[in-house]
């Protein structure tokens, strides 16, 4: 069902994670995390969960919530389908996508 | 319902921080994308949703997310600003910090 959605594509250089972000269009961190993936250059995919319908939504976040044993805030995002993160720290992407120390 | 425009709900942002002796998060761009963020909540809802809450889709089911949130007060104590960061305690706006995300207290479990 999540592959249904209809991602906004964004390139970049880097490839090394496969990262897709769930995130609200009015969200001041979401697009503070959206803005770190464009600064260090990774290709990622996204997704306005305020701009699909209720329903859709609902099933989404149930969907992400049961595989990932996390209440869905945002910005939620998943990383190779495996690690997940919630909310926007810095420090804590940077460890997951391997940009400790830069 | 009227809507909202920018500068009202600015304006709303303004009157809220001052009656709870908080202050408005002085990032500009960062507050500027809050703000817009409430006015399409408000235009699109009827209420100024948390704009960096997600709607459960009734007025009912958001009350403790409507602006300032329930949770504000605990989250200002405690980090110092509130969960999106539009409204930060006086001592955290004079320190020049700026706002990280912090977890929902919304689920914080009793």
């Amino acid at each position: 069902m999540l592959e249904t959605l209809g991602y906004t594509t964004v390139e970049g250089s880097r490839k090394d994670h496969e990262i897709t972000v769930y995130a609200l269009s009015t969200c001041g961190f979401c697009k503070r995390a959206l803005a770190f993936l464009d600064s260090n250059g990774f290709a990622y995919r996204y997704i306005y969960m305020d701009r699909i319908p209720l329903e859709t939504k609902t099933e989404v976040k149930k969907i992400l919530k049961d595989r990932y044993k996390e209440d869905v805030a945002f910005p939620f995002a998943v990383i190779d389908g495996q690690d997940h993160l919630v909310g926007f720290i810095e420090p804590d992407w940077k460890k997951t996508l391997g940009l400790a120390g830069s | 319902m009227a809507e909202k425009t920018g500068e009202q709900t600015g304006g709303f942002a303004a009157m809220v921080a001052k009656k709870q002796g908080w202050k408005v998060n002085p990032e500009a761009d960062f507050t500027s994308m809050l703000v817009e963020g409430l006015t399409v909540n408000w235009n699109r809802y009827g209420y100024y949703l948390c704009p960096c809450r997600d709607s459960e889709g009734s007025r009912e089911a958001d009350a403790d997310l409507v602006c300032p949130c329930k949770y504000s007060w605990e989250d200002i104590a405690e980090y110092g600003h509130c969960y999106c960061a539009l409204y930060l305690s006086p001592g955290f706006a004079e320190s020049g910090r700026s706002p990280s995300g912090i977890p929902d207290r919304r689920f914080r479990k009793a």
